[in-house]
């Protein structure tokens, strides 16, 4: 059997498909839902393995990014989505999905229920939009990021600033629950200096899983890149490839999130360059 | 009973945070606190459900202000205008149980603590708000304690039109009161007009005749529906018109005749697929789509509302790729900005009082930013390529053009993508947004629709959101259903222009105006029918699928109606709860304009050229020309618009480990296909100073050399024009304008690179008032932006303009010459000069061909298209770009030319790139039969830019000079 993936769409989310696309690149099969939709049918949550909320605008984010979607599901979805992340399952929320799963509380710190909020994924330091590569490094034992150490990568979005109380932060801490941090391209982290920390998000976070590691919400966008042609640095890569007689490398470090959540399902990898 | 519920944000959040940073540089200590506010009459919003829906428990507060702040300021919009917030929270307020009509309105509360007057606070008001759409009230901390807090205001429209159906309006009257109607309107019962028509005593008369031969007298909206169908901006009567000998006038005598000469010589390699036919060009990407591209100016409104007009100019330019053919997914959004200088603070009035000033430059730039950026950023497109350029004349009215690219099927439903019909039966059906009394009279609005009194304003703000639902449901499920036959997007003129250019196809139409949703009650059906609301389509729909579609619509969360029937009986009709308000002959209503021949004059501008020495200080002059305005990094603006959406991004506007902004970019639209999307523009609207057929020549040749250079090949290349032009109804002008378009014409037809869309924008000139209330009027100097789109076989071939590798060889290629006339460097110097650059495009087109060949076999390194600031400018960026260090020497260049020439002459046609030194030898035989290519040094080890003889600067003092100047924007 191969492990189904269900992509959420509507109101306003837009990363479906490139979303998708990274799933199936990676050998898994997936569909994308409407939540109203999935609300007229929300079995179908019991016949997939993976949910990922992807990245987009829903609701161009007024009364705070991912709050209205949120509350829509909240509203119509919250016992089947519960049932699902306490299934052997796994949950992605990649920047607005990161949002949405933020302010539903599924990714709370050890110790809180699912659905109680701790955490706020708010305006950017700068009050202004950001769209720029990254780098991260990854400080967690989720099945998301097995064997990632770093990652380079793209943010784009206008509230990615992670905000807690001490006793959160240090739970967070505490449990490995800060999946990915912002550092310098040296690797030393970005202590909260724009550009390298580009939200002035606490503590440089950039990711959080939920105490199971199954759930992960991440603000960077690992679904823009997957492929080395995507990557801010891909020119000089393909010249460095031609110079040296070599073939660029189709796949880059996002690609590595799905194959992750293809590996957790044992499903088999498609081979790639 | 209304409910005002109050929501603080934490101390350290972001938009304080900047506020008091734009404080402090003002000299200012404050502390900024903010309060999201929402305002609701319906009994639900005081449930706690509801409440906590809009307050995160971690970052805000419900309902509890704190008291130590001096001042308060509250910013909300005024009755009509689009609420987005307000929508949301609507929904919300559905999702807590109140029923499906509900109005919700935010506004935004500002406590400030810090040493501040009530001047300061005023000056902060009008920074954060304009008082066209929004309402601002400041208290102070007595007064705000002495009132119990804010004013509570519930801003909704009310209309007193009961009853009006249709005013018959009498034409039987004298010329002069004929002309009147033309100019200010219809009159109303107290007196007052209606708001320009817009059309001329010739057009009035043919209308009057007109209704004659009906044997009766129009009605309002018979007269509204004509003005806006026979608009300028509909029927660009300008180049429509003959013009001296020319009779079939300059769009079809040049424009379109270009096209068509273009794909009749290509044959079989012709790309193109569908021109100036419907609501954007298509073109082949591969063997399974088109791309299209479209793009628009939406000038006059960002000029009032700088924000609202580049929301909505974007928005709208979106929905042009949505109503293409059966529908196409937008896949790229391109932007361009003409504005002036934003460090400056002229002052010009729209009144003779000088009590209305015109918007400050830098609110004009920030506003504008801002729209595009809310625009294509929520709407899930990204917007990898664009420009800004700056010249003090265009003040009063700044040119913004927004663009968007396509995706579409070749074959949807075994039928071509992009062809659509109405059929005579045909249902109406129109999807999204409701009317309200937005932009009315739109594309003539002037300062008279502007009247604080009128409750809903002529100002439109997108509605990305509300779009995106709509798009999405057309795109991504109902096109491939095959549920409609015809589709086409809302835009100028509303439903009168969408169903009546659609009904041109069926043969006719009847629209039942009563069926249409609107945002508020009591609008006059003349109103409802040409009201410019946004976020909305029309189709043309079989009776069979107009219930599934209708439904399919509404799980998607959009609001679809029937509002009439295609017909096939030669009129456009519609009536309103049964009465008969309108019933027009269709070729009259399309066709009945009378012709207006045009002549022209023509006079090349100039000066002599300068006599001046050389520069003593060449350091200077580089690091000063880098730092001008046209010339300086704009990553500001790159870095706030999502580039990567969708996944699709190659080739961003940022390259290089230096991040130089980049005009041209490369995308790769289909996750699964290696072919790749190029898009660049070109336009020097200074050139017109001297020479319009200079300035047309130069910005139609840099659209094309900047995807040459990215690796396009020429046979890949199609084209769109964008006229910005001012005074058109003064013949000098006029010929200006003939000039411009007769030598793109020329250059189109020998490189071969057909036009496949335009649009043009004819009077963007202000008129107003200076500093002493003298009447002045200030027009945009004369400008042609080309666009340019191509399609590359596989992105690894693309060239961006770094350097890659210390030892690259660097080459010149093409031609200097000495043509410094208006460019960046005499104008720097505060010359206009004689010598434009002149543009030789048999030279260039033996080039460019080369330049495909050596690219395709992947012999180029780097490239950058010479283009403001010449020679000089391009070596630098190129440093800055690799952050890698030039050995350059001039000398190895074949010319007369003394070093400031050669290094700032911005002669066109020319590339600089780099080349591995292993393809040295490839390369020079590329280029063997060609005369101007020159090696003229290699990437060096170190940190300078060198250039034997004249300069040495270290590559960081560069780097600071060409983001120094937009750094804090």
């Amino acid at each position: 059997m191969t492990a189904k993936a269900l992509i959420l769409a509507g109101y306003g989310l837009n990363c479906e498909e490139e979303t998708l696309h990274g799933f199936e690149h990676a050998g898994l099969s997936g569909q994308i839902r409407h939540i109203n939709d999935l609300i007229e049918a929300p079995q179908e949550l019991e016949d997939v393995q993976i949910l990922a909320i992807p990245g987009g605008f829903s609701y161009g984010d007024d009364t705070g990014a991912g709050n209205a979607y949120a509350q829509k599901l909240k509203l119509a979805l919250w016992e089947p989505l519960q049932k699902f992340i306490e299934r052997d399952t796994l949950t992605l929320g990649i920047c607005n999905g990161c949002q949405i799963l933020t302010n539903l509380g599924l990714n709370p710190p050890a110790g809180t229920p699912y659905g109680d909020r701790k955490i706020a994924v708010t305006y950017n330091e700068t009050a202004r939009y950001q769209c720029r590569w990254i780098d991260l490094k990854i400080t967690s034992t989720s099945p998301w990021l097995s064997g990632i150490e770093r990652m380079h990568i793209p943010v784009a979005h206008g509230e990615g600033r992670f905000m807690m109380d001490e006793t959160t932060l240090k739970t967070l801490q505490d449990q490995g629950q800060i999946a990915a941090q912002y550092i310098k391209p040296d690797g030393t982290p970005a202590n909260g200096e724009f550009p390298y920390n580009p939200n002035g998000s606490l503590n440089d976070i950039a990711a959080i899983t939920d105490p199971s590691g199954r759930v992960l919400t991440i603000m960077p966008h690992p679904e823009r890149a997957m492929f080395t042609s995507q990557r801010d640095d891909y020119m000089k890569l393909k010249d460095t490839a031609r110079r040296e007689g070599k073939p660029v490398p189709e796949t880059t470090d996002g690609m590595a999130l799905f194959h992750n959540a293809a590996r957790y399902f044992e499903v088999a990898q498609k081979k790639s360059a | 009973m209304i409910t005002r519920i109050e929501v603080l944000a934490s101390p350290e959040d972001g938009r304080g945070k900047t506020l008091e940073k734009a404080l402090k540089a003002k000299g200012k200590t404050a502390t900024v606190r903010v309060v999201d506010v929402y305002t609701s009459e319906h009994t639900k919003a005081r449930s706690a459900k509801f409440k906590s829906s809009l307050a995160n428990p971690v970052t805000q507060k419900l309902d509890s202000l704190p008291n130590n702040f001096d001042w308060a300021l509250e910013i909300g919009y005024l009755p009509g205008v689009t609420d987005n917030v307000g929508h949301t929270a609507a929904e919300l307020l559905k999702l807590a149980g109140a029923e499906n009509d509900n109005d919700c309105f935010s506004s935004r509360l500002y406590l400030i603590k810090g040493d501040l007057e009530q001047s300061d606070i005023e000056k902060l008001s009008q920074n954060l708000s304009n008082s066209l759409i929004q309402r601002a009230t400041i208290k102070s901390a007595a007064e705000f304690k002495a009132d119990g807090g804010m004013n509570v205001i519930v801003p909704k429209v009310h209309l007193d039109n009961k009853g009006a159906v249709a005013d018959n309006i009498d034409l039987n009257v004298s010329d002069e009161e004929l002309e009147t109607i033309g100019s200010a309107g219809i009159v109303n019962k107290d007196g007052s007009r209606r708001g320009p028509l817009g059309m001329s005593l010739l057009y009035m008369q043919a209308v009057r005749d007109y209704f004659a031969r009906e044997g009766r007298p129009a009605t309002d909206i018979e007269l509204e529906t004509i003005a806006q169908t026979w608009s300028e901006h509909c029927k660009h009567t300008i180049f429509a018109s003959p013009i001296d000998n020319v009779a079939e006038g300059l769009y079809k005598g040049y424009i379109k005749r270009a096209t068509k000469e273009i794909r009749k010589e290509k044959g079989e390699n012709d790309i193109c697929v569908s021109v100036f036919s419907d609501n954007a060009g298509g073109i082949i990407f591969d063997e399974n789509y088109l791309i299209t591209d479209k793009v628009e100016t939406h000038n006059s409104p960002s000029a009032l509302d700088p924000f609202g007009g580049a929301i909505t100019g974007i928005v709208g330019v979106n929905r042009d790729c949505i109503g293409f053919g059966q529908g196409a997914k937008p896949i790229i959004n391109r932007y361009g900005f003409c504005l002036a200088d934003p460090r400056t603070s002229p002052e010009y009035y729209r009144d003779k009082n000088c009590t209305i000033s015109v918007l400050s430059p830098e609110t004009i730039m920030k506003g504008v930013i801002d729209g595009v950026e809310a625009g294509g950023n929520q709407s899930g497109i990204p917007t990898p390529q664009g420009f800004v350029t700056f010249d003090d004349r265009f003040v009063g009215k700044p040119l913004v053009f927004v663009g968007t690219i396509g995706l579409i099927p070749r074959k949807i439903n075994g039928k071509p993508g992009h062809v659509k019909k109405a059929n005579p039966g045909d249902k109406i059906v129109v999807a999204g947004g409701r009317v309200g009394r937005d932009g009315i009279h739109g594309a003539t609005f002037s300062s008279v629709a502007l009247d604080e009194g009128s409750p809903a304003t002529a100002v439109q703000i997108g509605d990305p959101i509300t779009q995106k639902k709509m798009s999405d449901a057309i795109i991504k499920e109902i096109r491939d259903l095959g549920w409609y036959s015809a589709i086409t997007d809302n835009g100028a003129g509303g439903m009168s222009s969408s169903i009546g250019e659609m009904a041109e196809q069926s043969g006719g139409f009847h629209v039942e105006l009563d069926k249409v949703p609107l945002k508020y009650p009591g609008m006059a059906p003349w109103e409802i029918w040409i009201s410019e609301s946004q976020e909305r389509m029309t189709m043309a729909v079989p009776p069979e699928n107009t219930d599934k579609l209708i439904e399919l619509f509404a799980r998607r969360g959009v609001e679809a109606t029937i509002v009439g029937t295609y017909t096939d009986d030669g009129r456009a009709k519609i009536t309103y709860n049964g009465e008969t308000i309108m019933d027009m002959d269709m070729d009259f209503l399309h066709d009945g304009n009378p012709e207006t021949p045009l002549t022209t004059t023509f006079t090349r501008g100039s000066e002599a050229e300068p006599d001046m020495d050389e520069p003593t200080d060449h350091t200077e002059t580089l690091l000063d020309l880098l730092g001008r305005l046209n010339i300086c990094s704009k990553e500001f603006i790159s870095t706030q618009y999502d580039h990567n959406v969708q996944g699709s991004a190659v080739m961003g506007p940022l390259q290089g480990p230096g991040r130089v902004y980049a005009e041209t970019s490369i995308t790769k639209p289909v996750l699964t296909s290696e072919k790749g999307v190029v898009l660049s523009q070109g336009l020097f609207p200074r050139y017109s100073d001297i020479d319009t057929a200079a300035m047309a020549a130069a910005g139609l040749d840099l659209a094309v050399r900047n995807a040459i250079a990215a690796g396009v090949d020429l046979n890949q290349l199609a084209l769109l024009d964008n006229f910005c032009w001012c005074s058109s109804d003064e013949p000098e002008r006029l010929g200006q304008l003939k000039r411009a378009v007769e030598t793109i014409y020329e250059m189109a037809v020998k490189y071969e690179t057909p036009f496949i869309s335009g649009k043009d924008s004819m009077f963007n000139d202000f008129k107003g008032f200076d500093a002493d209330g003298n009447a002045i009027k200030i027009s945009a100097p004369p400008t042609l932006l080309v666009s340019s789109i191509g399609v590359i076989p596989d992105v690894e071939r693309s060239i961006d303009l770094a350097p890659k590798a210390v030892g690259d060889l660097v080459y010149l290629l093409g031609a200097t010459k000495d043509e410094c006339g208006a460019g960046e460097y005499y104008d720097h110097l505060g010359h206009l000069g004689n010598n434009v650059p002149e543009t030789d495009s048999h030279q260039n087109l033996r080039l460019y061909k080369l330049y495909g060949r050596a690219a395709r076999d992947r012999l180029i390194a780097s490239a950058y298209a010479l283009n403001y600031g010449g020679l000089g400018v391009a070596l630098a960026k190129k440093a800055i770009a690799s952050q890698m260090g030039m050995d350059i020497d001039l000398s190895a260049i074949d010319s007369e030319l003394r070093s400031d020439k050669l290094l700032y002459s911005e002669s066109t046609g020319r590339i600089l790139v780099t080349v591995a030194p292993q393809d040295k030898d490839a390369f020079e035989k590329n280029f063997k039969t060609y005369e101007h290519y020159t090696m003229i040094g290699h990437i060096a080890y170190g940190n300078k830019l060198n250039i034997k003889n004249i300069l040495e600067i270290d590559i960081k003092i560069l780097d600071k000079a060409y983001k120094q100047p937009l750094k804090d924007y």
